[in-house]
């Protein structure tokens, strides 16, 4: 177990490795400068470029960027907070997004299987197919087109919640309420998934043999859901579940940005349009660690859940 | 002989099922009793209606069921009447089945020994302790060395035919009168095979329980069962205790069953007969006897009218027309004799 733990890790620094490379290289070919106020003299606009290595060959620069980062020096950003540490400005818009996304995941994952059980429950009858429904609508309707119409209906026309996150420091029943929209557009997506995998996974197993054991060594219906069905497929659901408890710190991008929580996906989109290099690919290689981790725990966590791996694996 | 009280009686039992295609007749008017302390076994090829008939006692039919027409009597209750609550009551505790494929039956992320209890806690009134005392004595029994370490692992720790005695321990685990076991051994290799028809008489004879043996595998049924019922599309066409089916069988279908199996003497320059054709289409059950398609000695009245059960002793019943007193007298094929002598000696020389 520990040798194929490290094993991971190493893949994984060797994937972190290509996606900050292969990121460098991409923002850095993207056209514009830094520097690109008309007024500033050419002398200070050079001292500027200078600083950041902005004059030298790509792959000079790119030699520079490495040395940085692999001394753990994420450098500082230059526009977009000039002179603060990328880790410093991460830290603090982590917990914004942290919030937000919380809130969506408390919300997201206990109706989804609720709703995947119900449908699997009434198969083919009227609420299966008016979940079906909603989950294909959730799915294909991208979020932001969900948070425009929670925006202009919800709040806009009927005025029951704010258009906007409201700017309290703290969790405050005006903040609270203004989450309401931001969370609910957050959700449907991971709601829609995890309900369509209960169901099929559900299905399956109320299918299965072991139910008809179960049914005929004397269980009721529900009891037998309840101890085999339910339980045995809520397994295969650890692998969509545990990468969104991970995502929870990245944050939406396009939902942050219309509803304007300053959390970190406003920032990596705010960093890029500034052309704030350091801080774009510190945030890329962020939301890739998170990602990576997430697979990491999921294949690990199998080991713990699943009998059959945790004792199997073990000879 | 044995006990005759009747434990189950099973009464013109018609079963069909809703497809995109039309209704399929899988079991069309099944009559037989299941005796106190005997062993029953209903043989026939794959689609005859065995599982059906036996789903239905369970009340386990798929939900596009209809149980058109007759009784299933157990205790003077009609179990075709019952509710799937009430099913739920006599499961376990009065009927309980086992499958056929140890392998998938097993609740494979739930412990062992909790699969065993499970039933015990839910349905009798006893404690965690008494539960468990009672199904390590069970594991024991079925014949599970070590039974203390085994309860606590998981299904997929076991070999098939290990899994199969599980299996069977839970079935056990509420004392049933009637155990159904739904071909037990098909997915087992021969030598686990006959340990797992051991045991089964076994148990059988120590808790006296009436069991339902089910298998197309003529081989397995002289050695477990009392008496024999033969099934084919749908329906009983042959009915007697294991002499009368292995030495005196009246039934075409039950000839070309006998002569189709091997046995020990069996060698490569034997020919077995092959039973010709395909079973009927039960969307459509055909009129007249469903075998006479493949029967070489079909008449004319076979193919018109189905033959009604003909007795040929207190015990021995079968449904073709060559027992109506008008029939031509056909002999059984001659590979079929040759072999029922042979069988008759070896049993002679067994029993001396
Ligand atoms: N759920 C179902 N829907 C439609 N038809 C069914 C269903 N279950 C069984 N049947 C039909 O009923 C008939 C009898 O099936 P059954 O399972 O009892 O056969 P069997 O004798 O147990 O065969 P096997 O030896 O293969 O287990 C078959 O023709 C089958 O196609
Ligand atoms: S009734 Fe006719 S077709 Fe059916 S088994 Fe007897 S002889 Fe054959
Ligand atoms: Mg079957």
């Amino acid at each position: 177990m520990l040798r194929y733990i490290v094993q991971r890790l190493i893949a994984m620094a060797i994937t972190l490795f290509i996606i900050i490379s292969i990121s460098f290289f991409i923002i850095h070919s993207m056209p514009g400068s830094i520097v690109d106020d008309p007024m500033l003299p050419e002398d200070v606009k050079l001292a500027i470029e200078d600083k950041y290595h902005l004059n030298d060959p790509l792959p000079v620069q790119y030699g520079y960027f490495l040395k940085d980062f692999l001394s753990f020096n994420f450098g500082t950003s230059i526009k977009v907070q000039p002179r603060v540490s990328v880790f410093d400005i991460i830290k603090a818009k982590l917990p914004i997004t942290l919030q937000v996304n919380i809130f969506s995941l408390i919300l997201t994952v206990p109706v989804g299987i609720i709703l995947g059980i119900v449908a699997a429950l009434k198969k083919n009858r009227a609420a299966d197919h008016i979940i079906s429904i909603m989950v294909i609508l959730f799915i294909s309707v991208p979020s932001f087109v969900f948070a425009a119409l929670l925006q202009y209906f919800v709040a806009f026309k009927w005025g029951l919640a704010p258009i906007l996150l409201s700017t309290d420091a703290t969790l405050t029943w005006t903040k609270f309420k203004s989450m309401i929209l931001p969370v609910l557009a957050l959700s449907f997506g991971g709601i829609a998934t995890i309900t369509r995998y209960m169901r099929a996974e559900l299905c399956e197993a109320l299918n299965s043999e072991y139910m008809l054991l179960a049914k005929t060594k004397g269980l009721s219906q529900v009891q037998a859901t309840v101890r085999h069905a339910i339980r045995n497929s809520f397994i295969p659901l650890a692998n969509i579940i545990i990468p969104m408890f991970f995502s929870i710190l990245g944050g939406s991008m396009v939902i942050e940005n219309i509803f304007g929580i300053p959390g970190l996906g406003q920032l990596s989109v705010s960093s890029i349009n500034a052309l704030d290099h350091p801080l774009t690919i510190a945030t890329l290689f962020f939301y890739s660690l998170i990602s990576l981790l997430s697979i990491l725990v999921v294949d690990l966590s199998y080991g713990i859940i699943d009998p059959r791996i945790r004792i199997g694996g073990r000879k | 002989m044995k006990n005759r009280e009747k434990v189950l009686q099973v009464k013109n039992l018609y079963i069909t099922f809703n497809t995109f295609s039309g209704k399929v007749h899988g079991v069309r008017g099944v009559n037989f009793d299941l005796h106190k302390g005997e062993t029953l076994a209903i043989v026939g090829e794959s689609g005859s209606g065995k599982s059906v008939t036996n789903k239905a006692i369970m009340g386990i039919l798929s939900k596009n069921a209809n149980i058109e027409d007759g009784q299933i009597l157990y205790k003077d209750k009609d179990l075709t009447k019952f509710s799937d609550k009430q099913f739920t009551k006599i499961r376990g505790s009065e009927i309980s089945m086992i499958f056929q494929d140890p392998m998938s039956s097993l609740d494979p992320v739930m412990k062992i020994g909790k699969q065993i209890m499970e039933a015990m806690l839910v349905k009798e009134n006893i404690s965690k302790a008494e539960a468990k005392e009672k199904a390590l004595n069970l594991m024991a029994a079925v014949g599970i060395p070590e039974p203390e370490k085994r309860f606590n692992q998981y299904p997929f720790q076991f070999s098939g035919g290990m899994r199969q005695r599980i299996v069977i321990a839970i079935a056990l685990a509420c004392d049933p009168d009637i155990l159904i076991c739904d071909e037990p051994t098909t997915a087992l290799d021969v030598t686990i095979q006959a340990q797992i028809l051991d045991l089964i008489k076994e148990i059988q004879e120590e808790r006296q329980i009436s069991v339902i043996f089910i298998t197309h595998d003529l081989g397995v049924v002289a050695n477990v069962a009392d008496r024999v019922a033969v099934m084919y599309a749908g329906k009983i066409v042959e009915t007697g205790t294991v002499d009368e089916i292995f030495y005196n069988p009246q039934h075409p279908y039950t000839w070309s069953l006998l002569a189709s199996m091997p046995d020990l003497d069996t060698d490569a320059s034997d020919e077995l007969l092959v039973i010709p054709g395909t079973p009927p289409n039960m969307l459509y059950p055909p009129k007249g006897d469903a075998f006479a398609p493949r029967n070489r000695y079909a008449m004319k009245i076979d193919f018109k009218k189905e033959p009604p059960m003909f007795k040929v002793s207190d015990t021995h019943y079968a449904a073709t027309w060559l027992l109506h007193p008008d029939a031509p007298k056909v002999e059984k094929p001659e590979a079929l004799t040759r072999r029922i002598e042979k069988q008759k000696e070896r049993q002679v020389a067994d029993n001396e």
